[in-house]
């Protein structure tokens, strides 16, 4: 891999990551329809995926540095006490429920899935699928806004109609991290179905994807940590590992500040658009294409 | 009632979770794992050293429950 293609990975997958549009259909699509040489599979790759992850923890852990430090002394009191006192307690908690069938089923679904469906053609079709859930996800909203907030005359009135993040139930959390698990098939965004599972559950847009984010950054962090022990005792080029690591937090950071401000009032509509589109102009080059 | 059996019941869980991390690190157990020839499996074990913490948690949520 040339310094070239390591940034330009960088930053399509730290954009990607956070947008729902699935970073690792777009990180097995990209690299095949531009015919680039590296293999995904090579053991060289894993810990640049691994550096990459980092970065984009970073970048979360950066933009909800606050919330965070709330979120952890919440949790340890919380788990001492017994008892739920305090909104960030709860949030804490909800993490908690979130993230431990998403951990299950990553660990021991990774492999398997990874293995069964990384060709660039699966990820096109899973790119489309990706796309349907989000307009799916959408459809059944508007549904609800028409029951909820039925006299609401701006997006924003319709908006406040939905939940917080803290107020969900820990059912609905659990439900919601276990969407993550989806995310293990290359062309399903990760941060797409934990989304649409929080409007589904009846949160507003963008706490939906203040959950989801919240959600992402121990899993991101954790896979990140595990491999490290792998990344230190391989000869990879780690400076530029490590460039396209700050490019990956970069684009990650701004994809969140972008994103936080969009889903205000935006929907999910676009991005489920533009996967079924690009699945399905992907799908049509590599069948096509000599 | 209720709440002290429901907090004794996670407290079976979490030991029989330690006993499951524990035999994965030993690379005792080799279901659903990449590498069946590896030594240890760490992964394995971490989570479910997270399971056995959560399950204890929950103990705690369950008990005070009760005594509330």
């Amino acid at each position: 891999m040339t310094l070239a293609q390591a940034l330009f990975m960088g930053l399509l997958q730290g954009a990607t990551e956070l947008f729902p549009v699935s970073s690792l259909g777009h990180a097995v699509l990209i690299p095949s329809l531009l015919h680039w040489s590296f293999k995904q599979s090579d053991p060289s790759f894993v810990p640049f995926l691994v550096l990459l992850h980092l970065g984009t923890a970073g970048a979360l852990l950066v933009v909800y540095r606050t919330q965070w430090v709330e979120i952890i002394k919440g949790f340890f009191t919380a788990a001492v006490r017994g008892r739920i006192e305090k909104p960030s307690e709860r949030l804490a908690m909800l993490l908690l429920v979130g993230t431990i069938p998403a951990g299950i089923l990553g660990v021991f679904l990774e492999h398997q899935l990874k293995s069964l469906f990384a060709s660039p053609k699966a990820a096109a079709i899973f790119l489309i699928v990706n796309g349907l859930l989000m307009l799916g996800f959408e459809a059944l909203r508007r549904r609800a806004e028409a029951r909820v907030a039925p006299a609401a005359k701006t997006r924003v009135e319709q908006e406040d109609s939905f939940a917080s993040a803290e107020q969900i139930s820990f059912k609905a959390a659990a439900l919601v991290g276990a969407c993550q698990a989806l995310a293990l098939l290359p062309g399903i965004s990760r941060s797409g179905v934990t989304i649409g599972g929080g409007l589904v559950a009846g949160l507003r847009h963008q706490e939906a994807a203040r959950f989801s984010f919240l959600l992402a950054t121990p899993i991101i962090a954790a896979a990140g940590v595990l491999e490290i022990p792998q990344l230190l005792s391989s000869t990879v080029p780690l400076a530029e590992y490590a460039a396209a690591a700050v490019l990956a937090g970069v684009a990650a950071y701004l994809s969140a500040r972008f994103l936080l401000r969009y889903f205000r009032s935006g929907r999910l509509d676009p991005y489920g658009w533009y996967c079924a589109a690009a699945g399905a102009i992907s799908l049509a080059l590599l069948t096509f294409r000599p | 009632m209720r709440g002290n059996s429901l907090a004794v019941g996670f407290v079976v869980l979490a030991v029989v979770f330690v006993l499951l991390a524990g035999l994965y690190y030993e690379g005792v157990l080799q279901i659903f794992v990449t590498d069946p020839h590896a030594k240890h499996h760490t992964t394995h074990a971490i989570l479910f050293s997270v399971l056995a913490i959560a399950s204890l948690i929950a103990a705690n949520f369950a008990r005070s429950k009760r005594t509330a």
